[in-house]
Parts: structure tokens; sequence; C-alpha cells
């Protein structure tokens, strides 16, 4: 098992092993436990626990979650950061498991989180010119203007014209 | 220089000049391949650096199809969620939904009753079986196997026909819930695949006899998209991706879900890692999916089709009348609903395409907090520079074809 000071927090939740490891040493808990043999990343992402009241206080906003898989012994591990800041910054982990580049890409897209040595940090599912992120727990649902209504008609028009 | 600048006018083609120099003298093009082309089976679009028709660098660009599941299911509760899992990867919607139930079921420690389990199965195999049918057709079609997609579609037909029988509905059926499956089979049903299993292996020795030895078939996947074990293993493809090129991974077999365990089948393989190895791969699985279909049959346990469980699912509506616990559980689960414990679990489901997951975050409400499909296409997708990588233009076809991606499931 990677070194014990590298994780903060342990557990199980639902069958499903998980531990916590400070978000400055990921990449150095990741690439250890590539070295144990969980070679393969099965996916990465986010959570935002914005006003999450299921624990009297989190760690940060932000949780980045990896799951990892060893494909020879079959056990899977999941491994959990936690970040904070606007924007909040962690490490990427594309030299490690090439399959994170666009799992990356795509926590960037819909959380804005930033991976600092990923290859070209880009907006994957929204077009390029979106703003904001709309995973974000204060991003609403249906806050955006639908193109080709009504609305969208009215949104188009200048003021001095409408 | 005149043709392409006369290409350049052409609608769905931009053509620019990168100023690289090619292997033969002349500049490397860069061709805008889609998003809406009619071999990309969805809207995809992608960015072809092209040597003469050799393609030397590749970048897929996605997101046309984002409808923001993931987003709608965090405003959802739990048994609405199921709806929507449906429509990401649009040619499985029992296999999105199981997975989505299974993780569910995982977070508030219930199992489905066997029967539910039986039932999960045969939904799952039959979607299979369409998947690889619309694959098998749309990929023949694109490669000048015209009458492919006829006959394929005929037996997709009775598929859905199937679904209509058992769920109502003909595509998205949101058969499967967490705590079981939506109503038991009926005996139609029953019967209709009775007869269904015992076409199938027919049909596919047809579509064997159409492609398999066909010289044009074999002239445009033998050799083409290859994908070597190490990199389908580095990539993380899964499904018939990784299968055809020999490595032996079924969530079936190495993680078994729902029962899978107790059922006889065998792992396709193909050692051939091109386009050919994984129509081989396509075709036994629709073999082996008949084989688990006729097993599920001939044992399907009689029982309860739903967990027992007045607090996850209403009660019959014979009760209604008679008991007033019936009635006040009735009005708490459609006012109110479930909550689910607090906690985040991942289950992963072997779809047509690969490893299809569910990770759910639960902060104990009656909606989740967070939702997120792994999805197989999204990561296979990843693979395609690495196969396409020095071939022709025309053979990008048969690559996407057989890299067999849907691109609902790739953007969400």
């Amino acid at each position: 098992m990677i070194a014990d000071n590298l994780i903060t927090e342990r557990g199980v939740s639902a069958g499903d092993e998980w531990i916590t490891v400070p978000a400055d040493n990921v990449h150095e808990a990741l690439a250890a436990l590539k070295g144990e043999g969980y070679r393969l990343l099965v996916f990465l992402t986010c959570v935002d626990h914005l006003v999450d009241q299921s624990r009297p206080s989190w760690p940060g906003r932000y949780e980045l979650v990896y799951q990892l898989r060893d494909v020879e012994k079959l056990r899977e591990l999941r491994v959990r950061a936690f970040v904070d800041g606007d924007p909040p910054e962690i490490e990427s982990a594309t030299d490690l498991f090439p399959p994170a580049d666009w799992d990356e890409r795509e926590t960037y897209d819909l959380f804005g989180v930033r991976f600092k040595g990923h290859p070209e940090l880009t907006r994957i599912l929204m077009p390029d010119d979106w703003v904001g992120h709309p995973l974000r727990r204060d991003y609403p649902v249906g806050g955006e203007v639908v193109e080709f209504s009504e609305e969208h008609q009215r949104w188009q028009t200048p003021p001095d014209r409408a | 220089m005149s043709s392409t600048e006369s290409m350049a006018g052409t609608e769905g083609v931009t053509i620019s000049r990168t100023g690289q120099q090619g292997a033969f003298g002349g500049e490397l093009l860069t061709v805008n391949f889609g998003p809406h082309h009619p071999s990309t089976h969805g809207v995809l679009r992608l960015i072809v650096d092209l040597d003469g028709e050799q393609i030397k660098r590749l970048k897929p660009v996605i997101g046309y199809l984002h409808t923001g599941i993931e987003k709608q299911m965090e405003a959802l509760r739990w048994q609405q969620g199921v709806v929507v899992t449906d429509r990401h990867d649009y040619l499985s919607p029992p296999i999105n939904n199981l997975a989505y139930a299974l993780a569910v079921e995982r977070l508030m420690g219930v199992e489905a009753p066997p029967r539910a389990q039986a039932l999960r199965v045969i939904m799952s195999e039959l979607t299979r079986l369409s998947s690889h049918l619309v694959w098998l057709g749309t990929s023949g079609l694109e490669l000048g196997a015209m009458s492919m997609l006829m006959y394929c579609f005929r037996e997709r037909e009775t598929i859905l026909d199937m679904n209509e029988e058992i769920s109502g509905f003909r595509m998205h059926t949101s058969y499967i819930r967490p705590g079981g499956v939506m109503a038991d089979a009926t005996p139609r049903f029953l019967d209709m695949l009775a007869s269904f299993v015992k076409e199938m292996p027919g049909h596919i020795d047809e579509y064997e006899d159409l492609l398999t030895m066909n010289p044009i078939w074999r002239a445009r996947t033998i050799g083409i998209g290859r994908l070597s074990p190490e990199d389908a293993k580095v990539l993380g493809a899964s499904g018939p991706m990784i299968r055809g090129s020999g490595i032996a991974w079924d969530l079936r077999k190495t993680m078994p879900y729902s029962g899978y365990e107790s059922y006889d089948f065998e792992v396709a393989t193909s050692d051939a890692c091109d386009c050919y190895g994984r129509y081989l791969v396509r075709i036994k699985e629709m073999r082996e999916a008949v084989k688990i279909l006729d097993q599920a049959l001939q044992r399907l346990p009689d029982g309860p089709v739903n967990v027992d469980d007045r607090k996850m699912l209403p009660p019959p509506r014979e009760e209604l009348e008679t008991s007033m616990e019936a009635v006040i559980h009735h009005f708490k689960l459609f006012t109110e609903v479930y909550s689910v414990p607090a906690g985040d679990v991942y289950v992963a489901v072997e779809s047509g395409r690969g490893e299809n997951g569910c990770y759910i975050v639960s902060d104990g409400t009656h909606k989740p907090r967070r939702v997120k499909f792994r999805s197989a296409s999204f990561v296979n997708l990843q693979a395609l520079e690495r196969m396409a990588l020095n071939h022709m233009i025309a053979d990008m076809i048969a690559i996407i074809g057989t890299a067999d991606t849907v691109l609902g499931d790739v953007d969400r």
C-alpha cells in the first residue's frame, strides 16, 4: 500500500474502497498506486459539495474522484482529493494515465477545475465561447437562453430596435 | 491545386493549408471531416491532416450532442432519473437503466429478486443484439454492403416489438428500475422470445454468408485500423474494441452482476486487432447473446419482480382499497419519494460498446448530488487517432464504423 503519510482518510462506501489524499500529493499518490498494479484509470470526475449537509464540514468544495482498477487482481480503489479556490487547481494525471486527457478536459469544461500540466486544457463538450461551468451547483438549470426560441429572439434584438 | 480549391466550395468540406511538408514534397492539407457526415453515426467532427490521402494527424471534436444529462439528473428525483438514463446511449437503453438501477440499489442495500434479475439479463442481451444489429447494418451500408441494413433492421424490428410488448415502449423502455423491473413479462413476450431464440442463429448465419468471406468486405476491413493489445490496455478501451485486440476482458465474466456468473457463455475475442477482428467479435457476441437468452428463458424463476419494500416501491393497486397503511405509503412515495443514504458508489456493466458505468454520489436527500456516466464510447473514441494514423482517408469510414461509438453516449 502507498505510504500512509499520503492518506488522510480511508473508508468503504457501499462496498467500494476509497482513500483521500491531500490535493498537493495527488500525482505522487497516483504514481505510487500505478506502480502497485492499479494501471487503469476507469474515470476521473469532480463532485461539487456546495451546501452539502451530509457531513458537518467538507475539506474543500470540489472533490476530484479517480477510480482506479487493477485488472490482474480485479480490485478497484477510489482516490479522492479536495480542492478549493477560484479557479480550483490540481496536478494533471495525463502523463500517468492517457485516458485522463479527455476526462480532465471535461472536468475543466463542466466544473472549471484547472489541471496543471495538461497538454491542451480546452473546453470539450460546451462551445469554446461558453461562459461558466455548467455542472457547478450554483449554475442554474434552465438558466441559459434556448436558441431559436422567442426568448432568444428578444435576447438577440438590440434594445433600440425592440 | 485547382481540384482542392474546387472542393473547398463543397458543402461540409473545408480545406486549409498547414504549410508543413508531406512525404511526397507536397503540403499537408487540413480537412474538416463532419460534423454532419453520414458515416460518423451522429455528429462527430474530425480535423484531419492529410498527406495526399494519408492521415498524418487526427483530432476528434465532440460536444455537438451534449444535452446536459448529468445536470438534469441532479434536478430529478431518484426514480425519475431512470427516464433520462435511457437517452445517453440511445442504442442500449435497458443496459443504461441497469447500471443506474444497480448503483441505486447498492447504495440502498437492497437486491432485486431472482425473477427480476433474470428479466434484466434477458433485456440486456436483447439490447446487445439490437445494438450490434444496428452496428452491423450501418457499417455494412457504409462499406458498400447495402442489403445488410435491410436484413439487420428486419431482426431489430422483432426486438423492438418485444420491447413494446414488455414495457410499452419500443426504444426508450425505462424497463429496469431501482428495486426491480417495471412489470412482469407477459406470456406473449415469452412466446415471442422463444421463437426469436429459435430463429436468430439462422439469421446470424445469413449475415455471415453475406460478409465473412465477402472479398470487398475483407479488403476494406482486414489490416485496417490496427489497435495493438498494449495500446488498447493503455488507452483504456473496452468492449469489442479490447476483445478485438485479443484481450478477454468482459465485465460479465470478470466482475459479474445480475447473476451473469450462472450463465454458460464464452467471451468472444479475436487476435486480428483490426476492423475485421472487431467484426468477428461482434458476430460471436451475437451468437453468445442468443445462448444466454435461451438459458435465461429455460430457467426463468417464478416469484415477484420487485423488492418487497414499501418505502421504495408503491404497493399493489388492490392493497390500496383495503389497507390504510398502503395508502399512506403510496402518498408518501409519490409526494416525498424515497431518499438514498449518503455515500458514493460506482457500478459498471457491459454494454454493446464496452464498459458502461454509473457513478452516483448521494447526500442523503431525495435527489442525487452527482451522477456521472462513464461511457465506453467516450473512452474508445480517444483511440481513434492511434487506429487511423497512416491509413487512407477512405478507411476512416471503416475505422469509425467498427469503433461503434454512439455520439449521444460520448457527449451525454
